[in-house]
């Protein structure tokens, strides 16, 4: 904060070094939830990632940062990993999935371009829960180049998006993405969109299955298993207990804690554009935590978000941690369940 | 001076990647919390080992460049911030806790161990100990805190946290590694004694006699059960009278005082803050009972405490630095005064008076030390610190205080550099020379921490 005040003040200058301190936080939030001055300390993420917006007018953005925009606005990608923009509709086909329907599910650039076997248990799990659910030619939900203040492109992004889930005429947006969640859902309406569709979380509506007894599972998990809550979900969005009440309603499941979790909990290192401007670093924070699940005598470590899952997946094979690393969803996809109307 | 000599120097003492001469690295240690103005630093290393100091302080004797070290860097009142350029010493890599010891009761540590680090490392390893806990953020280092005199929690029951030193160890200005204490004969950091103390140089010296980089503090057996009890006094010229009733039931563990114009809630009062400790509630209810009688003896009325209140006192450490948010800027500083309790009294009077003066809202506040032997007086100034004027402001506030607690016959507490000036020009003369003596011998070419406690100025 106080760099920020003397980047503000003048006192210092920007410096390649400067911005480089500025783009090293994950953007976790947990200064928010340690601060003390209450008058401001909801507002510490969004102070640094005003300061990016400064670095980046001041033409300062680091350079692999950069690449996150570059690719992005690219028309043949619209995705910051670089790929061919996918339309999904071989995905429509595969899947069978209707142009209108009452929900979209919004895959996300990291479930859709690197964690496709996430994406897939995703499809397989509204397939199988009969949910009335379509896809879109989605384009980045822009969480990257917000989270690292390039942020000129993002209201067109917006639009866009928010056109495509219109035109299925969907009433409900799921993602299985913590990213995403919360770009959706506090970032847009931050930039000004105005749409008249609810934002879920997969774990949100597996809750809701779970509570409404539709969901029932017909075979066990039988491992220790830790949640790493993500920050995305967690500190940003105040979703503790959801994905904690999912987890502990899996048959066999031996659910353990770890020593700093829900609003303490030791990010994953990938966020706030850090896996990509600081690839060291980000698996170094990766590796505090993971060695964190070790000591609950977990063997199992599992979140709710495709960005945790790389990173911490990176470090567990980077440091030979042996755990393994599995998302929800993945979880649910391996399970016997079955749906039911509401007993 | 070659810097780029001194740079090269630093890299191959420390490594590369643990010294800077970066503008934004030096932008930081540049400056504290505090309203001191912002002064100028040449390099900050962050060394790890007892061998890297040494040869950190070799090779400042050879450049002749100060050296400052710093812990938490929380003092607010410019004691780690370079008077005259140089190296700051960062000593948070220096943080093992190297032993806690059951029976003898101290905790060993490197001196870039924090407060909340020792706390959390003893209540998930010993639960039944406790360490002293500055009433200063978790950031603190417990060496930054003891090493200024420091005090907070159980300073009423077991005097300064100065005073729970058992032994240090010390890199001398020459690069010569000493010990202090029993560990200077013993295996065993147990004790101050029975030999010469030296100690004591060490203590609210500023940094200026060497570089410590392990030390001893005491531990305390830790109640089951604690509580805050809070009274109400109308007039400030009943705290005399109330302190020592409070203290002769010998039940207290902490006792503080508080005295502000905002929260709303507070004005008007002077508020008792004491904490009870027992075995079992009901030792803690029957503790509660004598209190009352207390209180209503003394001219007070007990205080029902509402639960948001309670928990945030009996947190570990008390949220003090509250006080700083009462405006915009989040500057805060205050004149931490040893006071004489007969002269408390006049001190809440007019501390407030100054307040009012530099248009700040009345803070005011005080913790016992070793009963009433020492009553350390706050007197807070919350300023802007986006504004130069405000943060001006705030200095003459701080600096007519100074004034104040050496007229009524306290001292001030790690006074910045006009107020050590201050008490210097009231000191013994022949304490200055002593100190001045024994300065210069241990360090001739003043390279630790120049400008500060400087008794010909």
């Amino acid at each position: 904060m106080w760099l920020i005040y003397g980047i503000i003040s003048g006192e210092i200058p920007w410096s390649q070094g400067l911005a480089n301190v500025i783009y090293a936080c994950s953007t976790c939030g947990n200064c928010i939830e340690n601060c003390r001055f209450e008058k401001f300390n909801d507002f510490l993420v969004d102070m640094i990632e005003a300061a990016r917006v400064e670095a980046v007018n001041s033409g300062f953005c680091p350079e692999r940062q950069k690449a996150l925009l570059e690719r992005t606005i690219n028309p043949e990608k619209y995705n910051p990993y670089d790929e061919p923009n996918s339309d999904n509709e071989h995905l429509k086909k595969k899947y069978n999935l209707p142009d209108e329907a009452e929900w979209v599910y919004f895959i996300g650039c990291t479930s859709n371009y690197r964690q496709k076997n996430l994406r897939d248990a995703t499809l397989r799990f509204l397939k199988k829960a009969n949910i009335n659910f379509t896809l879109i030619d989605e384009h980045c939900c822009c969480s990257p180049i917000i989270r690292t203040g390039q942020i000129s492109p993002v209201k067109d992004f917006i639009n866009y998006n928010i056109t495509q889930i219109n035109n299925t005429g969907a009433k409900k947006v799921i993602t299985s993405c913590a990213g995403c969640y919360r770009t959706l859902k506090k970032d847009w309406i931050k930039f000004g969109a105005d749409y008249g569709f609810e934002i879920y979380h997969t774990v949100e509506l597996v809750k809701e299955l779970l509570d409404e007894e539709k969901l029932k599972f017909k075979s066990e998990y039988n491992k220790i298993l830790t949640y790493h809550d993500p920050c995305h979900i967690g500190r940003h969005m105040g979703l503790y207990e959801v994905p904690r009440d999912v987890y502990k309603q899996i048959p066999g499941i031996n659910f353990v804690e770890m020593k700093r979790n829900k609003e303490n909990a030791w990010c994953c290192g990938a966020g706030g554009g850090v896996k990509i401007g600081y690839p060291d670093w980000a698996l170094e924070i990766s590796k505090e935590r993971l060695e964190e699940a070790k000591e609950t005598g977990a063997t199992v470590i599992s979140s709710v978000c495709p960005f945790c899952r790389t990173n911490l997946q990176d470090s567990n094979d980077k440091f030979n941690i042996n755990l393994e690393v599995i998302d929800l969803i993945e979880i649910l996809d391996g399970l016997d369940f079955e749906i039911t109307e509401k007993s | 001076m070659d810097k780029e000599k001194i740079l090269k120097d630093l890299e191959n003492i420390v490594g590369k990647d643990f010294v800077s001469n970066k503008a934004e690295d030096l932008y930081i240690y540049s400056q504290d919390p505090g309203a001191s103005l912002p002064r100028p630093v040449d390099f900050v290393v962050m060394p790890s080992t007892v061998g890297e100091i040494q040869n950190l302080v070799r090779s400042a004797n050879e450049h002749k460049i100060p050296l400052v070290p710093l812990g938490g860097g929380l003092t607010l009142s410019g004691l780690v911030i370079p008077v005259k350029g140089g190296i700051v010493v960062d000593m948070k890599r220096m943080n093992k806790i190297i032993e806690i010891n059951e029976l003898s009761k101290y905790a060993l540590i490197e001196s870039g161990v924090t407060s909340g680090q020792l706390l959390s490392h003893l209540n998930e390893n010993f639960p039944n100990l406790q360490p002293p806990v500055p009433d200063a953020p978790p950031s603190a280092t417990i060496a930054g805190n003891v090493l200024i005199h420091g005090s907070g929690y159980l300073s009423q029951k077991y005097g300064d946290h100065g005073a729970m030193i058992n032994g240090l160890e010390v890199v001398l200005p020459d690069g010569k590694v000493c010990k202090l204490g029993s560990c200077a004969v013993s295996k065993f950091w147990f004790a101050r004694g029975p030999i010469p103390d030296l100690i004591g140089l060490f203590i609210s010296s500023f940094g200026t006699m060497g570089i410590i980089t392990k030390l001893s503090i005491q531990l305390f057996d830790k109640p089951k059960f604690r509580e805050v009890v809070f009274g109400l006094l109308n007039d400030p010229k009943d705290i005399p009278n109330i302190l020592l009733k409070i203290t002769e039931t010998g039940l207290a563990e902490d006792v503080l005082l508080g005295k502000q114009d905002k929260p709303d809630w507070m004005k008007g009062y002077v508020f008792v803050i004491a904490y009870v400790t027992g075995e079992s509630q009901e030792e803690i209810d029957s503790h509660i009972k004598s209190f009352k009688r207390v209180y209503r003896k003394a001219k007070a009325r007990y205080m029902k405490t509402p639960d948001r209140i309670r928990t945030a006192y009996l947190e570990k450490p008390i949220f003090a630095a509250t006080a700083a948010d009462f405006r915009k800027g989040g500057g805060f500083e205050y004149v931490g005064a040893n006071m004489p309790l007969e002269n408390i009294p006049e001190a809440y009077k007019r501390g407030a008076e100054i307040s009012k003066k530099y248009g700040i809202i009345p803070t005011l506040g005080s913790r016992l030390i070793g009963g009433t032997h020492n009553i350390v007086m706050f007197f807070s100034y919350s300023f802007n610190r986006a504004d130069p004027k405000d943060m001006e402001n705030a200095r003459n506030a701080l600096h007519e205080t100074n004034k104040l607690a050496l007229e009524l016959g306290g001292i001030p507490w790690k006074a910045e550099l006009v107020g050590q000036q201050l008490i210097l020009e009231k000191m013994d003369p022949n304490y200055k020379k002593l100190y001045n003596t024994i300065r210069s011998t241990l360090d001739p070419n003043r390279i630790m921490n120049p400008g500060n406690w400087e008794v010909n100025k």
